[in-house]
């Protein structure tokens, strides 16, 4: 018994040692200025992004304020760091070379402002880029494949002189990940345009990269062009649509966006109604779920037009592979009228082509002659 | 007989010396080899203090030493624990997760992504590695109370089997309401692996594997009582019923908080005190503790050298690389198991 008391005992000491080595809650601290009392002379005009802001300085430094998040000052070339600021702020002094990018959606915002030189290592796999220029940088070697955003090859960033990674989301599933980069001494850039609620705020993220690649004019000239485009496609009176947006998981349920999400939005600017109106709050950080066959049947049948999505259960080539997929999809009133479309795999990387994809979309719930359409990111299924 | 048991001493310490060797020769392997190369020379520097590059001695000194230690310390502790529940059970395949621990660890993960994550906060590392060891533990603890009531071995496999199942079914309703990238790297953690690791991790491992091993050592002689019968270990004094819950508790103190650092690691613990076993000709645990604890950490420190060099950038999950060294051993015992019926 004595012994069996002394187990216990040593049970209780190893909890009390292990718990206190617990790693802290990553919190936002919304403290204004930089700490060492100077104020922003002016901040950027975000007419859409929600999920960050930037304050400009009188010295041409800039902080970007990610929510939820991080802070980082960027230092213009020839400029020395603010001293004194707050231990809070990461200090990324421009140019950015070298960059580590494990944020797919990233990269399309980074080639439209003609930087990809910055980047130098990728998350991503040459083959795994829809982005043409991004998959030729891989093949000549100008971006390495430097392992995924959870395995990340931390020898090979470090060798390469890596000042900044770029993550997506899924680094908080990998806490450890960003911690270990960190202690390396490589700030953790969490990207979080997908927890954008509007399809433009996803977009003016841009603004973002034109920040730490000095390239805020030409951001700022992109992004008013989506933004033009998606005006333009909202000026048509609504189409009185009804648009389902799906795929069908190796599970056999319906994967459907929800109701908050940009994608449901970009139909909604396009002139059709998203068919699931009533599908979780926006500020979850799911922006996806699946839904029974039953329900999913209840819900989307009427719908005038289907949009198959193809990023991750893969391309259809017809109608009757979508019908295959689960065969209740031919009762559907879209499918009977031949208003089925599948999206390209590469949507989801195409950040910066948001308004063009709403041009598309639009173009589809208005046409006469779906088979005869040409889309570049939506094709139609006979 | 005299000679024999000179021979036999002989041939045990011949194996401890060889083990030591692999052991030191894979250590000089994993600090040498990785995705960046570094001389010879600047290796010395690096190693003495001395380092020029100051790139090269951080690769060195916070990426492949912690990592190493980490497959040292948890593949140590890994096989001490498939050990001690072999003895528990009488049966060289019963491995440190049959209990359930992965399962419950897998289970507390699951609702940390799904309720921290899941409403869009973030959390440290730290918080992983509790609720995986926490949940491990619960699991374990539940397992414990059934023994209480139940007093035969084999029933206590069966309970652990039914608590893995219980888990494993809470979890599969947990992902349910989990988003895809919950889904996503709950799998990634469910395949286990040493990268991440950094020192303050190898500090806290090593307090607790190292002291759980000492506990286990200095059990080594009721273990040995015990592994005649339990009949001759009553007769020889040792509290049956206290002394199942010890051995039970302190091999998944071990399993538990390699669950926790790395994730589930299959095979190593039924491989290698199998192995262990087979090279000394003995199950004595004055021997077997300590060499299987070598015995893992060569397992594991050479499995984690072709995980992370084999596809370099891209890396392979542990479990991956264990499964396919140790399975092909867990066939062999269960053949020459029924062999020799």
């Amino acid at each position: 018994m004595k012994r069996t008391r002394v187990l216990a005992l040593f049970l209780a000491l190893m909890l009390l040692t292990v718990l206190p080595g617990c790693g802290k809650t990553a919190e936002n601290v919304p403290a204004s200025g930089l700490g060492n009392g100077t104020e922003p002379v002016s901040h950027m005009e975000l007419q859409y992004a929600r999920q960050f802001s930037v304050d400009e300085y009188a010295d041409g430094c800039r902080l970007i304020t990610v929510q939820d998040d991080g802070r980082y000052l960027v230092v213009p070339e020839g400029v020395t760091a603010p001293k004194g600021i707050s231990s809070d702020i990461v200090v990324l002094q421009r140019p950015l070379q070298n960059v580590y990018l494990a944020a797919t959606a990233v990269m399309s915002l980074i080639d439209s402002l003609g930087v990809l030189d910055g980047i130098g290592l990728s998350g991503t796999q040459a083959d795994k880029w829809y982005n043409d220029n991004a998959r030729e940088a891989m093949e000549e070697g100008r971006i390495r494949f430097a392992g995924k955003y959870s395995e990340p090859d931390y020898e090979m960033i470090l060798s390469a002189g890596c000042p900044l990674a770029i993550e997506s989301t899924m680094i908080y599933h990998k806490p450890e990940v960003r911690e270990k980069l960190e202690s390396l001494g490589v700030p953790v850039f969490v990207e979080r345009s997908g927890r954008e609620t509007s399809p433009l705020g996803r977009t003016e993220w841009i603004k973002v990269y034109g920040v730490l690649f000095d390239k805020e004019e030409e951001a700022q000239q992109l992004f008013d062009q989506q933004a033009a485009m998606m005006e333009e496609a909202e000026k048509d009176e609504p189409t009185g649509k009804t648009v389902a947006f799906f795929y069908i998981s190796s599970s056999g349920s319906a994967v459907v966006r929800k109701s908050g999400d940009y994608v449901a939005k970009m139909i909604q600017l396009a002139g059709g109604t998203y068919i699931f109106s009533d599908l979780g709050e926006e500020d979850s950080s799911a922006s996806t779920t699946a839904m029974d066959m039953e329900t999913f049947y209840q819900k989307a049948k009427d719908a005038d037009v289907v949009i198959y999505n193809a990023t991750i259960a893969g391309e259809l080539d017809s109608v009757a592979t979508l019908v295959a997929r689960n065969p209740l999809l031919a009762e559907f009133k879209a499918v009977k009228e031949g208003n089925v479309w599948c999206s390209d795999q590469n949507i989801y990387q195409e950040t910066m082509q948001l308004g063009s994809m709403v041009l598309e979309l639009h173009c589809l719930l208005t046409t006469d002659d779906p088979a005869g359409t040409q889309l570049h990111y939506f094709y139609h299924l006979k | 007989m005299e000679t024999e048991a000179k021979s036999r001493c002989a041939r045990r310490i011949v194996v401890l010396a060889v083990m030591i060797l692999a052991l030191l020769a894979l250590i000089a392997a994993n600090i040498n080899l990785g995705s960046v190369r570094i001389s010879l020379s600047e290796m010395t520097r690096i190693l003495t203090g001395r380092a020029a590059d100051a790139t090269a001695a951080d690769i060195v000194w916070k990426i492949r030493m912690p990592r190493l230690l980490a497959a040292v310390l948890l593949g140590g502790a890994l096989s001490l624990s498939g050990f001690l529940l072999q003895t528990f059970f009488n049966n060289p395949i019963a491995g440190p997760y049959i209990l359930g621990i992965s399962s419950g660890a897998k289970l507390t993960v699951a609702l940390m992504m799904v309720l921290v994550l899941g409403s869009g906060r973030t959390m440290g590392s730290g918080w992983m590695i509790v609720s995986a060891f926490v949940g491990a533990m619960l699991s374990m603890g539940f397992v414990l109370l059934i023994s209480t009531r139940v007093n035969r071995a084999s029933m206590l496999i069966v309970s652990g089997v039914m608590v893995g199942y219980i888990c494993s079914a809470v979890t599969d309703f947990v992902v349910t309401f989990a988003d895809d990238a919950s889904i996503v790297n709950l799998h990634n953690w469910s395949r286990g692996s040493f990268s991440g690791i950094s020192w303050g991790d190898i500090r806290v491992m090593t307090w607790v594997v190292l002291m759980t091993s000492v506990l286990v050592f200095l059990l080594s002689k009721p273990i040995g009582a015990y592994q005649m019968g339990e009949s001759y270990a009553q007769n020889m004094g040792v509290n049956i019923g206290a002394f199942r819950v010890e051995l039970v508790l302190l091999s998944s103190i071990l399993s538990a908080c390699v669950t926790a650092f790395a994730g589930p690691v299959s095979f190593v613990g039924i491989a290698v005190p199998y192995i262990v076993k087979s090279l000394l000709k003995t199950a004595r645990p004055l021997w077997v503790i300590p060499v299987c604890f070598l015995g893992g950490a060569i397992f594991c420190l050479g499995c984690d050298l072709i995980a992370r060099t084999v596809f370099s950038p891209m890396e392979l999950s542990i479990s991956s690389v264990t499964a396919v060294f140790g399975a092909p051993v867990v066939i062999g015992i269960m053949l020459k198991k029924r062999r020799g019926r």
